[in-house]
Parts: C-alpha cells; sequence; structure tokens
C-alpha cells in the first residue's frame, strides 16, 4: 500500500506537465456504476477507502473547480478549502457547499535529512533547497499565509527552488530526495511516513485548513452523489479520514437543557443535560471552575465547588459556550 | 545561547514605547490605536502572534490547575491571580493585532497539552507553572529586543515585570531563591516557539 502510493507519487511528478497545461490527473480509469468526484489530491489515499466504487479525479482544488465550472461532467467537488466551492455556488455551479474535514500544515523533510533540519526556522538558513506548491492551489496558499504569520516569508522564499502544482508533487519530490524540504498537509505525512520525517508548524501560526464538498448542480446522478456526501459525514467516513492524519469537524457549540438538584450545596455533585458536551474543557458557577466529568455527549455531572455562589453555569468547549439558567448554590 | 536585553535598553524602550500609557486609560485601547495609526512590520505582526500563543498557553494552564483543585488555599490564590493577570497579557496583545487589523488566535485555536500528571499535586502544578513563566518571561524579553516599533513596546515591558513576579512567587513556592540572575535570559522567535510547541497537540 505504502510503495504503491510512492510509486503513484513519482507518477504525479512525472504528470507535472499535464497538470500545468491545465488537465487534472485522473487517477482511476474505474467505470463503475459509482459516481464521478472532483477531489484535491491530499485525498488520493482517503476516498477510495471510504467507497472504492466511484471514479475520482485527483488534482489542484482550484483547477478542478474550473473544470467543473467549464462544464467537465462530475457530480460532487470535494475542495481542500472553502473558497473554491463557495465561488462555484455563488455562480449557481454547484448546491451549498457542506464543510466535512480539517487539515494541518506540516513541513517534510527527506528521511536522511541531508540539510540537518529540526525546526522551521531552519529553512531560513542560506542553501537549503526547498519545494513548496504554487500559491494558486489551497496547500501554496496556506503556505504562503503561515509564512507571512511567523514573519519569514521572504527569507523562505529565497530558499524556494521549486513550485509544484500539488500537495503529492512537494511530498514526492522531498521523498525523492530531490529537495531538503517541503510544505505538505499533515495528512501526507501520516499516510505514508516511512520516507519522510515530519517537522511541525507552530500551532500559534497554524491557518485554519478546513476541507468543503459541493454536489455539482447539473449532475445527473444527484441522490448518488448525497449518498456518497452521506458516507463521508458518517462517524465511520470521519474516522478514516482522522486515521489518515487529517482533523474531525470542530465540535459543535455545547447546549444545556437541564440541570439536576437546580440547587445545590458545596460538594454536592449535579448533573447537567446537554448536547455536544464531549469535549468540554471546563464548567464554571458563577465563574467558579468546578471539577467535572463527561458521561456522554448529553450528560456529564459536577462538584459544587466550595466557593461557589449562586450564578450561571457556563459549559465551555473549543467552539463556544453555553450558560444556564441561575443555579442556586446553598 | 540566546539573545539578552540590557536593564538599561528595557528601560530605555519601556519609557519611550511605555510613556504615554502612563497617562491615561487601558493599555489594549491605546495599543489597538497606536497599530492601527501606523502599519506594524511584518516581523513585528509575527513577534506579537507568538505572544498571543504564549498567553493562550498560560490562560489554559492556569485555568486547568485551578479546576484541578489540588493546590492548597493560598497557592489556589496565586493560581487565580496569575490567570487573571495572563488573561489581562492576552487582551493587551491580542489587542494590538486586533488594532492592526489582523485576527488573534483565540482560546480553541489550538489544542494545549501536558505531560501526564502535571495537575496531579500541587508541587506538579507548581514547577509546570514555573516552567511556563519563565517560558513567558524569556518571551517578552526577547520581543523587547526585537520589535521594531515603539510604538508597541510599552504593553509588553509591562507585562514582561508582571511575569517576573510569577517567576519570583513560583520559585520561591517551591523552595527556591526569589532572587536570580541580575539579567534574566532572552528567548529568541524560534525558542520560544519551540518551547511552545512542546506544549501543544
Amino acid at each position: 500500500m505504502r510503495f504503491s502510493r510512492f510509486i503513484s507519487l513519482l507518477v504525479l511528478v512525472v504528470s507535472c506537465g499535464l497538470l500545468a497545461a491545465g488537465g487534472a490527473l485522473a487517477r482511476s480509469g474505474r467505470t463503475t456504476a459509482g459516481i464521478t468526484v472532483f477531489a484535491g489530491s491530499s485525498m488520493t489515499t482517503v476516498l477510495p477507502q471510504i467507497d472504492p466504487g466511484n471514479t475520482y479525479s485527483f488534482g489542484s482544488s482550484t483547477t478542478l473547480g474550473t473544470q467543473i465550472k467549464n462544464g467537465t461532467p462530475a457530480d460532487v467537488l470535494m475542495s481542500a478549502n472553502t473558497t473554491v466551492p463557495a465561488s462555484l455556488y455563488a455562480a449557481g455551479v454547484v448546491e451549498k457547499p457542506v464543510n466535512f474535514t480539517r487539515n494541518t500544515l506540516a513541513v517534510v523533510v527527506p528521511k536522511s535529512n541531508p540539510a540537518g533540519i529540526t525546526s522551521i526556522y531552519d529553512l531560513t538558513k542560506p542553501g537549503v533547497k526547498i519545494d513548496e506548491a504554487a500559491s494558486t492551489v489551497p496547500v501554496g496558499s496556506y503556505t504562503v499565509q503561515v509564512l507571512n504569520q511567523m514573519g519569514i516569508n521572504a527569507a523562505i522564499q529565497a530558499n524556494v527552488v521549486s513550485k509544484e502544482t500539488s500537495d503529492a508533487n512537494v511530498v514526492a519530490k522531498v521523498a525523492l530526495g530531490q529537495v531538503d524540504a517541503g510544505f505538505v498537509y499533515l495528512s501526507d505525512y501520516v499516510i505514508d511516513p516511512t520516507q519522510l520525517t515530519l517537522i511541525k508548524v507552530p500551532a500559534w501560526a497554524q491557518p485554519k485548513i478546513t476541507y468543503a464538498l459541493a454536489i455539482v448542480t447539473r449532475s445527473p446522478n444527484q441522490a448518488a452523489a448525497q449518498a456518497f456526501i452521506n458516507k463521508v459525514l458518517s462517524p465511520a467516513g470521519q474516522a478514516i479520514f482522522v486515521k489518515d492524519g487529517f482533523l474531525p469537524l470542530t465540535a459543535p457549540v455545547p447546549t444545556i437543557t437541564k440541570v439536576a438538584p437546580a440547587h445545590a450545596a458545596p460538594g454536592t455533585t449535579v448533573t447537567l443535560t446537554g448536547t455536544n458536551l464531549t469535549g468540554t474543557t471546563s464548567v464554571t458557577i458563577q465563574g467558579v471552575p468546578a471539577k467535572f466529568k463527561v458521561v456522554s455527549a448529553t450528560k456529564l455531572t459536577f462538584v459544587v465547588p466550595a466557593k461557589a455562589k449562586t450564578g450561571t453555569i457556563t459549559v465551555t468547549n473549543p467552539s463556544g459556550t453555553a450558560k444556564s439558567a441561575s443555579f442556586t448554590v446553598g | 545561547m540566546s539573545a539578552s536585553i540590557t536593564r538599561g535598553r528595557l528601560l530605555s524602550r519601556s519609557a519611550k514605547g511605555g510613556a504615554a500609557l502612563l497617562v491615561a486609560g487601558s493599555a489594549v485601547g491605546r495599543l489597538a490605536g497606536v497599530a492601527a495609526a501606523a502599519p506594524l512590520p511584518t516581523t513585528d505582526l509575527a513577534y506579537v502572534r507568538l505572544l498571543v500563543g504564549v498567553e493562550l498557553l498560560a490562560s489554559d494552564f492556569y485555568t486547568q490547575a485551578v479546576a484541578a483543585s489540588n493546590a492548597n488555599p493560598a497557592v489556589t490564590w496565586y493560581l487565580k491571580r496569575a490567570l487573571l493577570n495572563e488573561n489581562d497579557h492576552y487582551a493587551s496583545v491580542s489587542g494590538i493585532l486586533t488594532g492592526a487589523g489582523q485576527t488573534p488566535a483565540v482560546a480553541g485555536d489550538i489544542d494545549f497539552s501536558y505531560p501526564a500528571g502535571s495537575f496531579d499535586s500541587q508541587a506538579s502544578i507548581l514547577k509546570l507553572a514555573l516552567r511556563l513563566e519563565e517560558l513567558s518571561l524569556g518571551a517578552y524579553l526577547g520581543a523587547l529586543a526585537a520589535l521594531q516599533s515603539p510604538a508597541i513596546m510599552g504593553g509588553p515591558a509591562r507585562i514582561a515585570a508582571s511575569e517576573a513576579q510569577h517567576v519570583a512567587y513560583f520559585t520561591s513556592a517551591l523552595g527556591g531563591k526569589t532572587f536570580k540572575s541580575s539579567f534574566p535570559d532572552a528567548l529568541t522567535i524560534d525558542q520560544v516557539s519551540d518551547a511552545l510547541d512542546a506544549y501543544t497537540a
């Protein structure tokens, strides 16, 4: 599996000329009854695991979007950003886009690491050969965004020796040792780490990389396309994305529907019912943090802290907060 | 190993950049105004983004430390006070970005993680608190050595003083000597970034 992917990456490098000419690389020649999916090249490995019966064309999300806009037959577009589907939706070319996964930007170096790179800042040293995707494709755009965030774009660009049309091409060149380092998605590393060493891009400079998909408006296979999207968004589909290094969709904001008992003394264990409680990071009563335990997505328990005062209970997860009606302490 | 900043230079910069801050009003609003008035160099904005990341880490740590309820009341008071300080620091440095028309990172944008057992006891909390405060202090001292815009140095200078107080308290709480180096180490941007990365998931 890993070796075959490496070979496919070699093929991708050889195919650069085709991509430069504007043609999306059709990875699969399957002619099953499945639908036709145009998808960003970072999903080359993951999508056939979710549904092997479709015909997939992988390439730059930007190029694929242009092709769909120009009338190339496709049923679903899966983009490595939200902007391409949004612009096609505005033009009436696709139905309303849906976010389906997230990713992280990363730096990869060859296993042999001839340039001795241990930090992203090492890439600014003179003589380091860097490969990155062109800024016209999502991964290249994210790369520029990160480097600007870190204030090192000019220094890095001085070391860039090649610009590719996809993250897959960057991975292939790094794996072959043609360059000292390249900017790719974390998922590119996770699905085949044998040839590469990962260098983290700092979390404080990471862009928000959200993938969105949409059904092509003129698709004659609307029902089948929707069924495929349901597979992608299902827990099983999402688990495959996460296994291959993608990030889960951001958890929805929590809600509170019931607190029982409605009043309690310090030290009492209280049960809170609501939704989206799994990723809870804090529970406070009028600002006083409480020890809590998540029981399920719809239930958690907390202990009323010694110094708690009557007031609002606030439940927080990474996406936001939920506030209860006043809770009486005492 | 790391760049350092002289006391004289620090005071000079504080005086230049911070004088206006002492007149009236909140640091946040004024820094935002300064940033809006004069475009900041890309390198300054990068440093401020890093400092925002440092403050988010500190706030996250103290939130979890307080919630763990494993410290005695006196230590807990300092943990809560430090959390309040770090939240104020975050408002200050993120205000620089907002004033420059940038979107600062917020809690939830970065998933932090800590070594196993970090919150299991008062001692483990104090040890990690000291490590993170030394990182914060080094980050601000490094920023003061590297920032190019005098107009935004006042806030970081005052925050560095606050972080130094935190370092002193946690050093003392762990039985160490409150006064240490005459010139605490300043950390470079890459040193801070790499250190911060150790606490991200």
